[in-house]
Parts: C-alpha cells; sequence; structure tokens
C-alpha cells in the first residue's frame, strides 16, 4: 500500500467523512435529545426525562412488535441461509444452462420490495388468486391468506424467503467456486462419502462465506418495512406488525416524535448487539 | 469444475429437475406479474391457474399503455430516475476519491480497516431510526417534499457502497503504474485521474448501478418525506387508491413498472452483484 506524497489523501477522504458524520451522527444526537421530551406537532416540547423509556416497558404494542419481528428474523434468517446453502451445492457442478439459470436467479433480489408486496397481494389474494384457485381444483380447499393473523405472517415470510433466498444462494456458490480443487482430490482418495466431504471439508472452508451471509441477512431483517406495509399493513390487527412499522406509525401517523425516537433507540440497541457479536470478524476482512 | 467425480446418469437428471424447479419459483413472482400486466381486465379471474399467455389468453398491451399515459406515474417515475441519478452521482463523487484515498494511503490516526469498517457501519442503522429526525430537520429547512432531500438522504445510505467497493477495485489494481507516473512528475491527483480512474471504471459503473437499484427501490425516507411534487414511483405504487381493490391488472403493470429498471441494472452487472451486495466480503 501507498504512494508517497500522500498529498491528496486528506482532500479525497474528508467531505465524505464529513458527510456521513453531518447526515447520520447529528440526526442520531437529535432523536437521542427527542427521546427525553414530549413532542408533538405543533405544541411546544416539554422535557420528560426518562418517560418514553419508562413507557416501552408497559407498552403492550411494541411488545406484540417485537415478539413479531424477533420471529420473523429468526425463522426467515435461517430459511433463507438453509435453502441458499442447499441451492448452492445443487448448483456447484457442470450442468447446461447453468449461467442462465445464476442470471435468473439474480433477479428477486433487486426488486422493489414495494412492488413484491403488491405482487403479493394479487397472488395471495382469497378469492380466486392464483394460488387459492390451483389449491381449490387440487384439494378443495384454500387458505386465508390475509385474513387469518398466522397466515399472514406466512404470506409475508414466504415473500421475504423468495426475495431473499437467492442473495444467500448467490454469494455461498461464490464462496464453494472459490475453494481450491486439489484438496478435493486428496479428500476423494480417502474418504467416498459425500456427506463426510460436506461436513469435515466444504462447509468449515466456506464457512466465513456463510457467517458473512448471516450477518448481512440478520442486519437487513431488522430493517423489515416495504413488504409488510404493502402486503398486509402490520395487519390483520397487529399479527405482522413489525417493529419499524410500528415506529414509523407512532412518529409520522401519530406524530409523537419523542416516543418514535426512544422506539428508535431500542432498536438500534438491539441491531448494535447482534452485529458486536460479529465485529471482530468483521474486522478482519477488511486487514 | 470437476467437483463431483463420479456422478450418475440418474443422479444427474434428478440434479437438472431440482435446478429446474428452483429457477422456476425464483421467477415465479415476475412471471406472474408479466402475465397479468398482459391480461385483459374482464379476463383476470376467468383465467386459471398460472395463466400462460397465448394459450389460455390474447396478450394485450392496454394496461401498459393506460399505465403509461396516466399523469400520476409518468410524473412520479420521472422524480424516482431524477433522485437516483443525482443520490447516485453525489455518492460517487464523494465515495470513489474515499476509496480511493483508504486504498493507496496510509492513515494514522485511525488506521485504514477502521475507517473502512466506520463507513460501512451506517448500512447497520436502521433507517427507521433517523426517519423521524430527519423529517423535522426536513421541516425546519422547508426541504420537506422535495427532491434534493431524497437526493441527500439516498446518497448518504448508499454511500458505503462506494466507498468501500471503490477501495477495494484500486486496491487490486498494480500501484506500480502510478508510481511510474509520479516518478515522471505526475501529481497524486493526475494518476487518479488518468491511470487509476479509467482502469478501475468498469467496477465503478457497477458501484454506480447498485446505488441507481437502491436508491430506486427506497422507500420508507420517500414515503416519510414526500407527499405530491416529489413523491417517487414506490410510494405512488403503495398509495394509489384503485390498488387496494382487486384491479389486477393495474397492480402488476406498476410492480413491472417499479421492478423493471432495477432488475435490469442487476441483469447488467451480474458479475460484480456478490462483491457489490458484501461490500467486498467475497469476491464472486
Amino acid at each position: 500500500m501507498g504512494l508517497k506524497s500522500g498529498r491528496i489523501k486528506y482532500p479525497f477522504i474528508l467531505p465524505s467523512m464529513i458527510w456521513v458524520l453531518a447526515f447520520t451522527i447529528f440526526p442520531l444526537i437529535y432523536s437521542f435529545g427527542l427521546s427525553f421530551f414530549r413532542v408533538r406537532l405543533g405544541r411546544p416540547a416539554t422535557f420528560v426525562g426518562l418517560n418514553n423509556f419508562a413507557r416501552i416497558f408497559s407498552d403492550y404494542k411494541l411488545g406484540n412488535s417485537l415478539r413479531v419481528t424477533l420471529m420473523y428474523v429468526a425463522v426467515t434468517v435461517s430459511i433463507q441461509l438453509a435453502l441458499g446453502i442447499l441451492i448452492a451445492l445443487l448448483f456447484h457442478q457442470e450442468m447446461k444452462g447453468k449461467s442462465i439459470f445464476r442470471a435468473l436467479l439474480i433477479l428477486p433480489i433487486f426488486c422493489t420490495p414495494v412492488a413484491v408486496g403488491y405482487l403479493g397481494l394479487t397472488i395471495f389474494y382469497e378469492e380466486g388468486g392464483p394460488l387459492n384457485s390451483i389449491l381449490m381444483s387440487l384439494f378443495g380447499w384454500k387458505i386465508p391468506w390475509l385474513s387469518s393473523p398466522f397466515w399472514a405472517w406466512v404470506a409475508v415470510l414466504l415473500l421475504d424467503i423468495w426475495q431473499w433466498t437467492p442473495f444467500c444462494f448467490l454469494v455461498i456458490l461464490a464462496g464453494l467456486q472459490s475453494l481450491p480443487e486439489e484438496i478435493y482430490d486428496a479428500a476423494y482418495i480417502d474418504s467416498s462419502s459425500e456427506w463426510e466431504i460436506f461436513r469435515k471439508i466444504t462447509f468449515p472452508m466456506v464457512q466465513p462465506v456463510v457467517v458473512i451471509v448471516l450477518l448481512l441477512r440478520l442486519i437487513e431483517s431488522f430493517k423489515i418495512f416495504d413488504v409488510i406495509y404493502s402486503l398486509t399493513g402490520g395487519g390483520p390487527g397487529t399479527a405482522t406488525e413489525v417493529y419499524s412499522l410500528y415506529t414509523y406509525r407512532t412518529g409520522l401517523k401519530f406524530f409523537d416524535f419523542g416516543y418514535a425516537s426512544a422506539l428508535g433507540y431500542v432498536l438500534l440497541a438491539m441491531v448494535m448487539v447482534v452485529v458486536n457479536l460479529f465485529f471482530r470478524r468483521v474486522r478482519q476482512v477488511y486487514e | 469444475m470437476g467437483v463431483v467425480r463420479k456422478q450418475s446418469k440418474g443422479l444427474a437428471v434428478i440434479r437438472s429437475i431440482l435446478a429446474l424447479l428452483v429457477v422456476a419459483w425464483a421467477v415465479f413472482l415476475i412471471y406472474w406479474g408479466i402475465v397479468t400486466s398482459l391480461k385483459p381486465p374482464a379476463e383476470t379471474f376467468t383465467i386459471s391457474g398460472i395463466s400462460v399467455p397465448v394459450i389460455q389468453f390474447r396478450p394485450t398491451l392496454e394496461n401498459w399503455k393506460t399505465e403509461l399515459s396516466t399523469r400520476e406515474s409518468r410524473f412520479t417515475l420521472t422524480n424516482s430516475i431524477i433522485v437516483a441519478v443525482f443520490a447516485t452521482a453525489v455518492a460517487m463523487l464523494l465515495g470513489v476519491p474515499a476509496g480511493y484515498a483508504l486504498a493507496r494511503f496510509q492513515f494514522r490516526r485511525m488506521k485504514n480497516r477502521d475507517l473502512t469498517v466506520w463507513f460501512l457501519s451506517q448500512r447497520v442503522l436502521p433507517p427507521v431510526v433517523v426517519v423521524i429526525p430527519f423529517f423535522l430537520l426536513m421541516r425546519a429547512l422547508k426541504l420537506l417534499d422535495t427532491q434534493l432531500a431524497l437526493i441527500l438522504l439516498n446518497a448518504t445510505f448508499t454511500l458505503p457502497f462506494a466507498v468501500v467497493i471503490s477501495r477495494q477495485a484500486f486496491q487490486e489494481l498494480p500501484v506500480e503504474l502510478e508510481e511510474a507516473a509520479a516518478v515522471d512528475g505526475c501529481s497524486d491527483f493526475a494518476a487518479f485521474v488518468r491511470i487509476a480512474f479509467p482502469l478501475a471504471a468498469p467496477t465503478l459503473v457497477a458501484v454506480a448501478a447498485i446505488c441507481v437499484a437502491f436508491t430506486w427501490n427506497e422507500f420508507l425516507f420517500a414515503l416519510s418525506l414526500t407527499s405530491l411534487k416529489a413523491k417517487t414511483f414506490p410510494v405512488y405504487l403503495a398509495g394509489a387508491e384503485d390498488t387496494r381493490g382487486v384491479q389486477f391488472w393495474f397492480m402488476a403493470t406498476r410492480a413491472m413498472l417499479a421492478l423493471g429498471p432495477p432488475t435490469i441494472l442487476a441483469l447488467l452487472i451480474q458479475r460484480y452483484i456478490v462483491r457489490g451486495l458484501t461490500f467486498g466480503a467475497v469476491k464472486g
């Protein structure tokens, strides 16, 4: 690394550092301040100390959204990861049309989440939507996709798994393809069981990649908002009201800015805990 | 790649079938969107199952024509394009030089690695945490419902892509060319503009495409900070009255208009997607 003079290094890096400070640290400080006030549109703010944070513990709607979010994150991320690994193993060999398949599998990742939710509304439509009409003709019953709390949850999960499994697949496949082949030559002499080779060689070697995928999916899953906003709007009732949606409504529908800021900080704290579990690994990657 | 040595014919067939099923599942929603957007409204519910065009119904472009001639869709599409292009321009303008500095020079007080991780850490921040201060801030600055507000925010949240991936692109270039230029009396800045930048251009184009796609897809900020004038297409899609009913044909057409541009970009930059979306942590 390194050109000698380096006179341009500060002019090159400072603008973006200042920009980031201005647009992330400042709002964070601002909202930290807000969280100690009762702030409503059109009325002067009043200092309430830790009241907003105290309210968190007695807010049953918050408890619900927390439960929904954690369930959602745990289920969706583990399914995506498991399917991603399986599909990556499936595609990790010579196959006709592999590059076209791979290209098609990329598409869901870049689909606008709101649009995915809206397509979901038509797919899961209960009277004559495609899924239910197939179920009706095959089995003679249908699923109350969006009117039952449980099935609405399943519908959200299905869309999310649809959209993000390809991401897990793609990255893990890249990891698999970067493994040196010589190791396998030796392994196949010693052992003939594919499962054993996967368990003892392949998995340990792609494990760093799996960890990165896991971290990225965890971070993104805590942000979930768009798909739920357009598919269920948090309903029926509050069955799919995730944390982001609850915070958004508190702040920008009911204009309870102070409490919403406190809620935001709780979410940030949760994500920070998750990220810190991985922190050393992330730093190593950028060595 | 000879990873699997002994593969019987039967096994290969099973694998191919499985692969086809996976692909069918991955494209199903998009297929459904396209097909529904081509259906005549009257036939929305009369055609059963997966509705194969031509065989089960005669496809029509009517829905697309209607949708594209609606004033509000054209207007919100234009807004989306403007916001995506300018936000990306700002992110690249700020991020690429920063990535270059991180790749080529040593920073002492804060190490290069820590600076990189610091830039990345913004992606951890859930947008809903900052949307309220941004709302109040933009209101105070009279920037609510302006494209400028969305450009500023989207530039901020796509900046980590620009910094981290361009850093890696520059790191992979041999430094000797720039050193030789320096010996010939070329300034650092000229070496960056004339040598490093053109060599890294393919990766940088891919980064820009990722920034455009992310800004295009962004929803929470657009929903919170715009109401009329600066509304982007996803917000229009989410809020339009007739999408609440059962007008599948308009819903599908709009959904396809929304996800068309980013998915096309994705196909164009395929080779860079793994690296881009993992911030260079995995090379694809």
